[in-house]
Order: structure tokens, then sequence, then C-alpha cells
């Protein structure tokens, strides 16, 4: 047994030295924080380390839960989530489908490049943007309620207009880079359903409506069940530069206020324990999804 | 593209079709366009909000500024040595390990794939993986920025499927030849995988370029910060401001705020027209991964 082992490895050893590193860095950077969680279950301080610090058991759960703040982030998390999922998702299928539409092929080119661009700038300058145009001072935005007549809007300073923000300027900087899958998904349909339906007098509309979109339709489904199990998985560096104590009712997240608490407080455990429990949903979630579009027939995650 | 069998008439529909589409286009433009007009324009102008469509009173000063003192170049220095060694890191460590793990019959190859999957689901999180940086002493080093996601889960197995799909033949005559397995990494496969890895580098130069969450929480010293935390704190006396937490300021640091936006955007304004196709063909690697 010992021995065939032993001929495996030493028969493999060119090729495990190659996976040295990978193994290393795994172990290290993946696998060394999954153990790290025990703190959680701890009382962590820097100076007595991770093993020689006291099992508390539930307790920072039992903390969080009682408290104030658990629901609130639970809240906030899931429906800044879920209205990004349920406001966002149509717009990059319904500019695949228009674009599809389009026969001039250097506009077609023109648009689709001009599309991509806001996916390529990162969310400080994202963030960056959103504040200048929204300025009640000297934004573009405010300065037009202005002249038309309206009062002007302290946007950031606003809870009811935060999700509003955060999901508009997540449209904006995504809808054309996720098209892409639609696009890829449009292409591959069969030309000669278009020219049947040609021969039969369908307008272009009529094509769209009735060929490119239910043709497409176990894409758009499958898509939209994988970004349901990452609900709760919100893209927390946004919030991080976008929010404020003024808005923290409506805008913290889990994640902020791991990292609040954890890198801002020095709360590990705490903050480790708040971290766990968003990773478990998240996780719960993402089973889910995958287990229903597996149940629908799709491919799903594995 | 797909329906234009025969040559037909300009109809309402294309009409409405391209004027829609372009609108949309220039919404989309139109914010990072503005960005470049303001750092052009002269502070007076932007104080009287007259900036629309070009730049007002027209000149360099911001980008004067900005060179002038020492923040921003640093900053922006730093950015260039921590993209370009992570990302080389990354293409390295990507590069050789998805060389053993798709050899069909590697010994543990199961144990390992499965292994490095679950990480995709299961991980410590913020605070746990700080508390590894801090352990390995990495806190203000780059290495605090480049190792802790020296290989991404994702990309490696976009690669791994990729080398799993080449022809076995090209591999055999150097086995008969005797070359080892490092020989034939090196100098057959990888160069080979030019364009795969072309693709996953794109993503891993934007995500360093880009990135400053991590550099923000591992980095104390403001001589290492990247280019993006400095941003962010230009970004934080704007909030400041707005939110009436300060007194409004002269408007110059917004003018400068979007002139290092500006040179911040440089390369991946030159790159992203070319690069889109290996973007795209990065996405649907991904997708097809599966």
């Amino acid at each position: 047994m010992h021995t065939t082992i032993w001929r495996h490895i030493r028969r493999d050893r060119q090729l495990l030295i190659l996976l040295i590193p990978c193994i290393v860095f795994y172990a290290l950077f993946r696998y060394g924080p999954i153990y790290g969680l025990v703190i959680a279950f701890k009382d962590y301080d820097l100076y007595t380390g991770i093993l020689k610090s006291d099992w508390v058991g539930l307790a920072h759960f039992r903390r969080f839960f009682d408290g104030p703040d658990f629901w609130l982030l639970f809240k906030n998390t899931f429906l800044l989530g879920f209205f990004t999922l349920i406001f966002s998702f149509p717009f990059p299928i319904v500019f695949a489908v228009l674009l599809n539409e389009v026969r001039h092929t250097r506009f077609k080119k023109i648009v689709q490049t001009a599309s991509y661009l806001p996916a390529f700038l990162s969310v400080v300058i994202v963030s960056s943007m959103v504040i200048d145009f929204l300025s009640p001072t000297h934004g573009l935005v405010n300065l037009a309620l202005k002249s038309m007549g309206f009062e002007r809007i302290y946007f950031l300073a606003a809870p009811e207009w935060f999700r509003t923000i955060y999901i508009a300027s997540d449209i904006w900087q995504f809808m054309g880079y996720e098209a892409i899958i639609y696009l890829a998904a449009i292409a591959g349909i069969d030309p000669t359903l278009y020219e049947a339906a040609r021969v039969d007098g369908a307008k272009r509309y009529h094509m769209m409506r009735y060929i490119t979109v239910p043709s497409i339709m176990s894409t758009i489904f499958i898509m939209f069940i994988l970004k349901s199990g990452n609900v709760f998985r919100i893209g927390f560096e946004k919030v991080l530069l976008l929010y404020n104590p003024t808005t923290y009712e409506v805008a913290d997240v889990f994640s902020t206020f791991v990292y609040r608490k954890g890198l801002l407080e020095a709360n590990y455990s705490y903050a480790a324990a708040v971290g766990l429990f968003e990773a478990i949903i998240a996780l719960v979630m993402l089973l889910t999804a995958n287990f229903l579009t597996k149940r629908a027939g799709g491919k799903g995650l594995w | 593209m797909v329906n234009n069998g025969t040559r037909r008439r300009w109809t309402l529909f294309d009409f409405a079709l391209t004027l829609i589409l372009g609108l949309l286009s220039m919404v989309l433009i139109y914010p990072v366009f503005y960005v470049f007009i303001v750092s052009f324009s002269d502070t007076a102008s932007v104080a009287r909000n007259s900036v629309f469509l070009w730049p007002k009173g027209f000149n360099f000063e911001a980008y004067r500024q900005i060179f002038e003192t020492a923040r921003i170049p640093r900053a922006y220095l730093n950015t260039v040595i921590y993209t370009g060694v992570g990302t080389g890191i990354n293409l390295l460590m990507t590069a050789v390990a998805a060389y053993p793990l798709s050899r069909p019959g590697l010994f543990g190859r199961k144990f390992f794939v499965l292994a490095i999957v679950l990480t995709m689901f299961i991980n410590g999180g913020i605070i746990p993986t700080y508390l590894v940086v801090q352990k390995l002493h990495l806190i203000d080093t780059i290495w605090a920025i480049v190792l802790p996601n020296a290989i991404w889960t994702f990309e490696l197995l976009i690669i791994k499927s990729f080398y799993e799909a080449m022809s076995d033949a090209i591999r055999e005559s150097a086995v008969v030849e005797g070359a080892s397995e490092y020989r034939i990494l090196f100098s057959l496969i990888m160069p080979l995988s030019k364009p795969a890895l072309a693709s996953i580098g794109l993503f891993y130069f934007m995500g360093h370029w880009n990135s400053y969450f991590l550099p923000m929480i591992y980095l104390n010293d403001a001589n290492l910060y990247p280019l993006q935390v400095a941003l962010r704190e230009m970004l934080f006396f704007d909030v400041a401001r707005q939110t009436g937490l300060t007194e409004r300021a002269s408007l110059a640091p917004e003018i400068i705020k979007n002139a290092t936006i500006v040179i911040s955007m440089i390369p991946v304004l030159v790159i992203y027209p070319f690069a889109q196709k290996y973007f795209a063909k990065g996405v649907m690697l991904g997708s097809e991964k599966g």
C-alpha cells in the first residue's frame, strides 16, 4: 500500500514540485483564514493569539442576534441585493436584443465598445462620478433640478435615495458588460428561423418578441437563478465609498459592519462571527440557487 | 446581423433603434467625458457651473499641480509596481499550477481539485484573512497586496481546462524526446497558451489597477498608497463637504481630483478598445467552464 503511494509520488514528482507554490498559496491564504474562523467562538486578541484565547462558544453570535444591529443589517443586505437583482437584471437583456437588430455593423460595434467602457473603471472612480453628478452645489443633476424650478436634493445624505443611487450606478456600469453573454446566446440562434419568419411576413419587433427572446430564455433563466444565489454577496466596496453615518440606516450591510467592527474598532472575534454568519447565509442561497438551476434542467455551477 | 440576408429599406424601426442606442451610448460615455473636460477647465468656470460640453478656460494647471506634489506621482508609481509585480506573479502562479492539475493521472488530482474548488464557496472572510496577513508580517509591504490573491480560482480553472483541451500529441512527442515536465510546461505548453493567458492576464491587470479595498486595509503608510487609495481620500473630502460635515472649500480640489482620475484612467482607456476582444473571450471562457 505505502509502496504504491510512494511509487506514484516518485513517478509524478516533477508535476508535484510544480504544484507546490499552489498548495502553499491555498493552504496559507485560503485554508488558513478558514481555520482562523475559530476566533468567532473565542475571545481573540492580538497578544494571546488564536490558540491561547479563551473559548466563549456562541457568545458573539448571541450578542449579535440579540442586539439591534442584526435585523437592520439583514434587511439592508437583503433589500439592497434583491432590488439590485430585480431592477438591473432586464437592462443587459433589452440592450442585447436591441443591439442585435442594428444592421449597420460599424455603428453596432461602436455602441458595443462604448457600452463596455464603464465596466473598466474602478469603483473609486465610479463613486467619484456619482458624488460629483449628485453634488448639491455643482452636480449636474441638481443644476438640472434647479433649472426646472425644483428644490436641490442632498442625495448622498438622504437615506431614501441611497438604494436608487447604488442600483442606477450599477446598471450604468455593468449593462454593456453583462450583455456579452446574451449577445453570445443570440448569435447561436438558427438564422433559418428568421428567414422563415420573414417569408411569412413577420415584422422586426415580431421577430424580437417571438424568436430572439424565446430563444435566449434558457440563458436568461439560468442567469437569473445564478444571480439570485449571489443576492447576499453585495458589492460592499461601493457601499463603503458612498455611505456615511446619515445613510447607515439603509446602507449599512453585513460586510461594511464587519469592516468597521473588525478593522476599525479591532473587535476581531465579534466581526469574524458576523462575517461567518453572513457567509453561511450566502452559501445557503447559492446552494439553493444551484439546486433550482439543476432542477430546471440547467448545468448548474458544478 | 443575424437577419440581414437581403438589403432592405431603412425603416422607422431602424431610425428609432439608431436614435435610442445612440443616446444610450452618450449616456454611458458622458460621465467619463465630463471628468475630462472638468480636469482641463479653470477654477472660475467650474465654480460658475458652466462646464458641460467643452472645457472652459482650457489649461493644464491641475496636471501641473499634480506633478508638483510628491503624493500623486508616488501613488502612480506604486500602482504601476503593484500591478506589474502582481499581474506577473498571478500569471506565473496560475500558468504553472494549472499544468499538474490538468494531467489526468496526477497523484491526488481529485483531492487537489476539490480542495481548490471548495474555496470558491467557503472562505474565511475579511477578518481571518487580515489576521493571516498580519501574522505573516506582510502589513505595509507590497506582498500584502500581491500574495493573498496570487491565484484567482476561477482563472486557474479556466487555464486548467484550456490545457486539458490541448492535443496530447503535442506533449507526447516531447515526452518521447525525453523532455522533463518543466521543459514541456515552460517551452511548449505556456507559449501555446498565450491567447488564454493574455485573456486572464487582462482580468488580473484590471483587478490590480482598480483595487482599493485591500490596499486600504493592508497599507497604513501613506507613502505606499496606490492611486485608488489616494483618490479615495480626495473623495472622502468631497463627501464630507457635501453632507455639510465641513465647510465648502475652494473648488480646486475637485479639478485636481478629476485630473487624477484622468491620469489613472489612461492605461485602461488605451488598452480597452484592443483588450475588449480578450475581455469578451474571457467572459465566454468563464461561462463555458460553467
